[in-house]
């Protein structure tokens, strides 16, 4: 559990600190650690139960309108995904392969879905990366400017911006966004993550621009940079509003409290107060919402792949969800808590490096 | 105030950065830096599972398969009304419709060089049936034998004239059995558990068709390029390329010229489209028939049953306004059976819409007020067509002839559960052919699997299930034709299915791109294409 500690202990000063590992943190990494697998069980249990709630049948969902006529076809659906056991064994069986590494397998690609996931992360995670960093770089810089030109115009300007921002509908932004840059400017190229016939990487990474990178193929980082750049954007454009607004928020929290002022007084340059008292005491709410952020982009782009052609996990779960294909969805969703569990982590983290009076007890 | 952006370090790399990005969007703008005259990039929104052909059944699937696979039989272009020698050189049928002989080509090799024999077929076929998969009821109750490397025989258990119309489907293409079986594929009883070929299939092709497969992926793409040892005809484009996009951005990717096929759009978007010189948009009625139907079990509903509400339903539904809705293409469907199809019945036969009628019908019933639940996948789109945007104006229809509809859609993997167990008072649906030949409409009979899901039992039609069985065993195409188009006309008088449209099928392609052709089978030919 993170404390703030005692400020008289743990004065703040100036400058940058890497808490060390301690007894304590190590608790704190192991209570994490088995949070992460009693929620990953929950999740199994939960996506089990309600999967057996929906009044669906995957084999009906998967079969086509003739195979499901056909008992002998429909027994050995059921057989192959162990569908024609009862529901307590079916998880039992799940989750004995789940300790394994085993995810099971897809009803619609027909492959392990830890394959699947494999393909399918990195993807997104190219996408949600590249998308975080713009919005993080435009986000917070644009907060910061707006706050410290608060009620000028350029505030008010950057307070519209980033309200169209939280404001636009997503997949109306790409399509516009794909009209424009691609189909009339032509900046960029259209859809999915290559050009076709441009053949991917050799994979390390299952990141097109690192693997591309890794292989000298400089060509391809070229191409998958130019595929990258409009969906990332766009994908950006929510949370550089939701940013630029509490970055807005959180230095003007603190831009006027004394220890401000008494910099200010000490004659140091405004630059210097800004980046090293003021941003630095506002940090903290930035970073919540800045990791919050993070997950949402890396488990909520499906409409943006759906518009891109981004083959990402997006995609992979709405196609799961709509066949009833439970192993994927059961996949998606331990990687859903994964992503939160560690990103929520690492802001806990982040607490104690931006702010030394913060520490785990 | 801040002065970050002053400093000249800033300054830098905010214009290190946009240098960057100019850099880039500069050399961008599409495939032109990559395309050649000879690749072919085939927009399409995948459904792919597969590229395997014995177990891929989807839309996408197919135009794989076609391109990978050769078949027995074929069908030239966008017919399927006549099917020819492909890896056959000619076929004979018994008068009884009941044994089909197939005599091979001698020259035919697989990709690796290897002669194709009927072993090979055999094996396809044998695989494709015990996989038990989503294919396999092509061949259900047919047994094959080889009487030599060169003659294949199909026996079926019953008359089945419509086996040369079923054979040319990509999912029964001949594939190479020695390599697959050397990479755990099977052909015996057990397939279904012991077949382990699908992931080697979905990176290496090991057929006789016009390509081979470079890459695979049921997300991306599917990269496809000439087959060195094709006994055809050599395709125009050496390199095929098979993307995932959705509708909105084919429209958009089509325009601009970084595609040369375009699938998937609505009669809506091609509509947009007239006027560019630079694009030729084929709009066409397409193979679906979608339909609606009124329950015929008491136990379903008490309502629905009734013959005179079922004239009523029939009467009240405005047939022209579902054409126009559905754009570009489409026609009132007079019967179950498509117009492109043996037996299909003429615009001379569409229901009329007539108001008066309706409401006298609704009379006659004896039912005041009727309330009726509506099912239908809610989420559905099919050619364009939004089901949720139909079942509203079904409601309309049915409200202005004094039949209150409760619109009870739901998400098409729990909708068909209702709608294959039959529970449902009236239903919206659609029926897409799995082979071009009207047996496969016999399903709209009493105790067939349509049938049953609107409650029809075997035995409650006996005259019509009379007519479907001689229809079905019949080898004179005449006659079949004929005898289908009486079944038809029966149906539209005593069944509970209500055929409303057969949409557009749309396919839009650059100028200058050639053979083009939506075929119900396999969609898009990529060898058929020229330049």
């Amino acid at each position: 559990m993170i404390q703030p500690a005692s400020a008289a202990k743990y004065p703040l000063k100036p400058g940058w600190r890497l808490p060390l590992p301690s007894r304590p943190f190590v608790r704190f990494l192991g209570r994490r650690l088995a949070a992460l697998i009693l929620l990953g069980v929950g999740i199994t249990f939960v996506a089990f139960v309600l999967t057996e709630l929906v009044p669906g049948d995957p084999a009906a969902a998967n079969l086509g309108q003739r195979a499901i006529a056909d008992p002998a076809a429909v027994q050995a659906f059921r057989e192959h995904y162990g569908l024609d056991k009862p529901l307590p064994v079916q998880y039992v069986v799940y989750l004995e392969h789940l300790v394994n590494g085993d995810l099971g397998q897809s009803e619609q690609s027909h492959r392990a879905v830890r394959a699947d996931l494999a393909e399918y992360v990195p993807a997104t995670a190219e996408l949600a990366v590249t998308s975080i960093l713009i919005a993080y770089l435009l986000g917070i810089t644009l907060g910061v400017i707006s706050a410290v030109r608060r009620n000028h115009l350029a505030d008010h300007v950057l307070r519209v911006v980033s309200l169209g921002g939280i404001s636009m509908p997503t997949f109306w932004l790409a399509l516009v966004a794909l009209y424009i840059f691609f189909f009339k400017l032509g900046w960029v190229p259209g859809s999915g993550r290559l050009d076709p016939g441009i053949l991917a990487p050799p994979h390390v990474t299952g990141l097109f621009t690192v693997d591309a990178l890794f292989s000298g193929q400089f060509d391809v980082l070229t191409n998958a940079l130019q595929h990258l750049i409009l969906p990332a954007s766009v994908l950006a454009a929510y949370n550089v509003g939701l940013l630029t607004r509490f970055t807005r928020s959180a230095v003007l929290e603190v831009i006027n409290n004394d220890y401000v002022q008494a910099a200010r007084a000490k004659g140091m340059p405004e630059r210097t107060v800004i980046l090293r008292h003021v941003f630095r005491a506002a940090l903290p709410p930035i970073i919540t919402v800045g990791g919050l952020a993070f997950a949402n982009v890396m488990t909520g782009t499906v409409l943006v792949e759906s518009i891109f052609a981004w083959p990402g996990i997006g995609q992979y779960a709405f196609h799961s969800a709509t066949t009833l294909d439970l192993p994927a969805i059961m996949g998606v969703s331990l990687f859903v808590a994964v992503v939160y569990i560690v990103v929520n982590f690492t802001v806990d983290i982040l607490y104690g490096v931006v702010d030394p009076r913060i520490r785990v007890a | 105030m801040i002065v970050a952006a002053r400093r000249p370090a800033a300054v830098v790399m905010a214009s290190a950065a946009l240098a960057a990005f100019v850099a880039l969007t500069a050399c961008g703008g599409g495939n032109n830096t990559t395309t050649t005259n000879h690749v072919l990039v085939i927009d399409k929104s995948f459904d792919m599972k597969t590229a395997d052909p014995q177990r891929e059944f989807e839309v996408s699937g197919g135009i794989v398969a076609k391109a990978l696979y050769s078949t027995l039989l074929t069908f030239k272009g966008s017919d399927s009304a006549t099917p020819v020698p492909l890896v056959a050189s000619s076929y004979t049928a018994s008068s009884d419709a009941k044994t089909f002989t197939f005599k091979l080509r001698s020259d035919i090799k697989f990709s690796d060089g290897t002669p194709l024999t009927s072993a090979d077929v055999a094996f396809s076929f044998n695989r494709l049936i015990n996989i038990k998969g989503n294919p396999s009821f092509l061949l259900s109750g047919i047994t094959v034998s080889t009487p030599d490397a060169s003659t294949v025989v199909l026996t079926s258990s019953t008359a089945n004239p419509a086996i040369p119309f079923i054979i040319p489907n990509p999912a029964l293409g001949i594939v190479n059995s020695k390599v697959v079986k050397a990479h755990g594929g099977t052909d015996q009883p057990g397939a279904d558990k012991s077949d382990t070929a699908e992931a080697f299939l979905n990176t290496t092709s090991e057929g006789s068709g016009p390509y081979t497969l470079k890459s695979f992926s049921t997300t991306t793409e599917v990269d496809l390029t000439a087959n060195p040892s094709y006994f055809g005809s050599k395709p125009f484009y050496n390199t095929v390329v098979i993307r995932n996009i959705q509708a909105p951005t084919q429209l958009i990717d089509i325009q601009k010229g970084s595609n040369e096929i375009a699938i998937d759009l609505s009669s809506d978007q091609a509509a947009s489209l007239s006027g560019n010189t630079a694009l030729q948009v084929k709009a066409s009625p397409g193979p679906n028939v979608f339909f609606l139907l009124a329950n015929d079990n008491p136990k379903v509903s008490k309502i629905t049953p009734n013959q005179h509400f079922q004239n009523a339903i029939r009467y009240s539904l405005d047939y022209a306004s579902y054409v126009q809705l559905a754009g570009a293409g489409a026609i009132q469907t007079p019967g179950v059976v498509p117009s492109m199809f043996l037996g299909a019945l003429t615009p001379a036969d569409n229901a009329k819409f007539d108001l008066t009628k309706a409401k006298a019908e609704l009379a006659a019933s004896g039912i005041s007020n009727p309330t009726v639940n509506l099912g239908f996948p809610s989420d559905f789109t099919l050619n364009g067509i939004s089901f949720s945007t139909l079942a509203q104006k079904v409601q309309a229809n049915l409200q202005a002839a004094g039949i209150t509809v409760n619109l009870t859609g739901s998400p098409i993997s729990t909708a068909l559960a209702d709608y294959r167990a039959g529970t449902e008072q009236l239903g919206l649906w659609l029926w897409g052919p799995d082979y071009p030949d009207p047996n496969d409409y016999l399903v709209f009979l009493p105790g067939q699997l349509v049938g049953l899901r609107a409650g029809w039992a075997a035995g409650a039609d006996p005259s019509l299930e009379a007519l479907g069985a001689q229809a079905s065993s019949s080898t004179d195409n005449t006659a079949r034709g004929q005898l289908f188009q009486k079944i038809q006309r029966q149906l539209n008088t005593d069944g509970p299915f209500f055929p409303l449209i057969q949409p557009g099928q749309v396919v839009v392609a650059t100028k200058g791109v050639t053979g083009a052709d939506y075929n119900p089978t396999w969609t898009i030919d990529p060898a058929g294409v020229g330049g």
